[in-house]
């Protein structure tokens, strides 16, 4: 059984070629020139079951962009398999953004200088909308998205949050089975990630419609996403589902303290165990930080305990963003290899 | 999908397209009163030139009086604001803007999605500028009307002709632009082709004998000048017909040849961001 998106060795090269420095380098240019050639995205193979909500992340330049291009038909792979929707995305264009909506964060799909309505008429007329469902897909949209008021407004007048939920109704008006979705709650205030949040888990339960959601802000993943797949360098580092990453990559732990009075402050600096690095917030509230295959927590709780007395203890896990930094940094590749 | 199926949907897209247009440039109407101005100077400065040349010389130009000049040169600015577009531009930034990929992620076929913009801008300046700007321009010089009523008809078929000729150009003018990225130079270029070979400037009575056999295999005479020989009532009976079915021949293979070239080309689209 194929998935809903299959990618199979998928490579994307980029010949690029290389300026000569200077005037004399540029008449150089004109008779021969040297290409260079990036690989872009160096062999990715995974697959897209019907209904998931994929978060695709990695750094700037990792591949990512190209690869999501190459998935809705934008580019032309250099080699490797690319299927989605029962389509060849590069080769039957027509036939497959008709089953796919994309969003970019970046840039909207509206008409900049008309109402929006206008935009939205004409989408449903290129996707060949039924007045129906258009109908009942507007309002909604409207329940969540609440776009019905800046509809005879004019893109350029609306703010970025305004324009984005805009922009999400028009990429789902003709209902596609898959969404491709580039960065977008990039620049939005909480309010508006919120709603943009809660409306792309709706329309995930109620149409079962598939989501692959590019980001930086690992929260849109945590709030929208069981699975993650992280490129870099052109290769998937990781596919699988988020808590799996944790378990894998969890590697400090943080305990804070909170002391049952200030006199305690005194009993408290006797606290130290190797490897464990103490830090004090104010009179009452200490901080202890130390990697958990080094110590455990109960070792260091029942340490602490045993010098002061205690009020509160809270244990904080490492946050996804300490665990994918330190994967875009290069430091746990080894980590995800082994596994 | 079957041929049939899609033709009534790809023309209810070309519809939608120059409905939207016709509103976009509904945003920018301002533009089209310093419009008219615009060509009511260019009329002018041709006006005093042919004169200062027909003084000279009152057969100057072979086959045409100065009346008829004056006509041809103001029927013919009066007509540029109508069949003249910017689908070549548009593309052109569309590609530097990145702006392509999501044209791309579209099911419409480009190419219809460009000419319907183009012709409800046409629309658009048919309205504001061109019936605005023949009227001043006929009040100020002395303008013949057309050769008859029948020479008038077939002038707007032919009119209908150029306005589409002159898209189906601009889109393959701007599908180089997916390649070579700034078409900067090549739209320069044509400008000024698309002016002298049109045309518009001069008829083509006026080039060399031997240049005027090689100008008529070309596309660019029929844009200008068979609509307006037709005004003036210079091509008649069967020459007329001819000349129409030779633009219309011509709009469909340049179309045809447009929409092939643009598939080759987007084969190679390299869109910014990696």
């Amino acid at each position: 059984m194929l998935g809903q998106v299959e990618a199979a060795d998928l490579v994307k090269e980029f010949r690029t070629f290389k300026r000569k420095e200077g005037l004399w380098g540029a008449v150089r240019d004109l008779f021969s020139r040297e290409y260079t050639t990036l690989r872009a995205v160096d062999g990715i193979s995974f697959q897209i079951e019907p209904g998931e909500m994929v978060g695709y992340i990695g750094p700037n330049g990792a591949g990512k962009s190209t690869s999501v291009k190459m998935l809705t038909g934008i580019l032309v792979p250099t080699s490797g398999v690319v299927r989605a929707n029962g389509h060849v995305p590069y080769r039957e264009r027509m036939a497959y953004t008709q089953s796919i909506g994309v969003v970019f964060g970046q840039r909207t799909q509206l008409w900049w200088d008309i109402a929006v309505v206008e935009s939205f008429r004409l989408l449903k007329r290129i996707y060949n909308v039924s007045d129906a469902d258009y109908a009942s897909r507007m309002a909604r949209f409207d329940e969540i998205l609440e776009i019905n008021r800046y509809l005879n407004q004019p893109v350029r007048k609306l703010s970025l949050g305004e324009r984005m939920r805009c922009d999400m109704a028009a990429a789902l008006i003709h209902n596609p089975p898959l969404l491709f979705l580039d960065e977008p709650t990039i620049g939005l205030d909480l309010l508006a990630k919120e709603n943009i949040r809660l409306f792309l888990k709706e329309v995930n339960r109620d149409y079962g419609t598939t989501v692959l959601l590019t980001t930086h802000d690992l929260s849109d993943i945590e709030e929208l996403c069981k699975r993650l797949m992280i490129i870099d360098r052109g290769r998937i580092l990781f596919d699988g589902p988020l808590d799996e990453l944790k378990r894998l990559l969890w590697r400090q732990t943080q305990i804070k303290l909170e002391l049952k009075d200030a006199s305690q402050g005194a009993a408290m600096e006797q606290f130290s165990l190797p490897g464990v690095e103490k830090v004090r917030l104010d009179d009452v509230t200490y901080r202890l930080s130390f990697d958990r295959e080094e110590q455990t927590s109960g070792d260091v709780i029942r340490h602490a305990v045993g010098v002061a007395e205690i009020r509160d203890i809270f244990i904080e896990p490492e946050s996804i963003e300490q665990i994918v930094k330190r994967i875009y940094t290069g430091s746990t590749i080894s980590e995800l290899q082994r596994r | 999908m079957t041929a049939s199926a899609v033709w009534p949907r790809g023309l209810g897209n070309l519809l939608e397209f120059s409905r939207i247009g016709f509103i976009n440039v509904l945003a920018f109407r301002l533009r089209y009163y310093t419009g008219i101005v615009t060509y009511l100077i260019n009329v002018t400065v041709y006006y005093f030139i042919w004169k200062a040349l027909y003084a000279t010389d009152p057969n100057f130009a072979a086959g045409f009086t100065f009346n008829e000049m004056v006509t041809y040169v103001s029927v013919g600015w009066v007509i540029r604001s109508v069949y003249f577009n910017n689908i070549d531009q548009n593309i052109s930034q569309e590609v530097i803007e990145g702006k392509i990929a999501l044209s791309l992620l579209k099911p419409v076929s480009i190419q219809a999605m460009q000419m319907g913009r183009a012709l409800g801008e046409a629309c658009f300046r048919l309205v504001m500028l061109t019936l605005p700007a023949g009227v001043v321009i006929s009040l100020v010089f002395p303008v013949q009307g057309p050769a008859s009523a029948a020479h008038f008809a077939f002038f707007l078929l032919s009119l209908a002709a150029s306005i589409l000729l002159t898209g189906a150009l601009n889109f393959i003018v701007g599908t180089f632009a997916i390649r070579m990225k700034s078409i900067l130079g090549l739209l320069r270029a044509k400008y000024f082709v698309f002016e002298l070979l049109s045309g518009l400037l001069v008829p083509m009575t006026m080039f060399p004998a031997g240049a005027q056999k090689v100008l008529a295999w070309l596309p660019f005479q029929h844009v200008a000048y068979t609509p307006l020989r037709i005004y003036l009532g210079k091509l008649d009976g069967p020459e007329l017909y001819q000349a129409l079915a030779v633009q219309y021949v011509w709009v469909v293979a340049l179309a045809l040849f447009g929409a092939w070239f643009w598939d080759v080309m987007v084969r190679h689209v390299t869109i910014h961001g990696g």
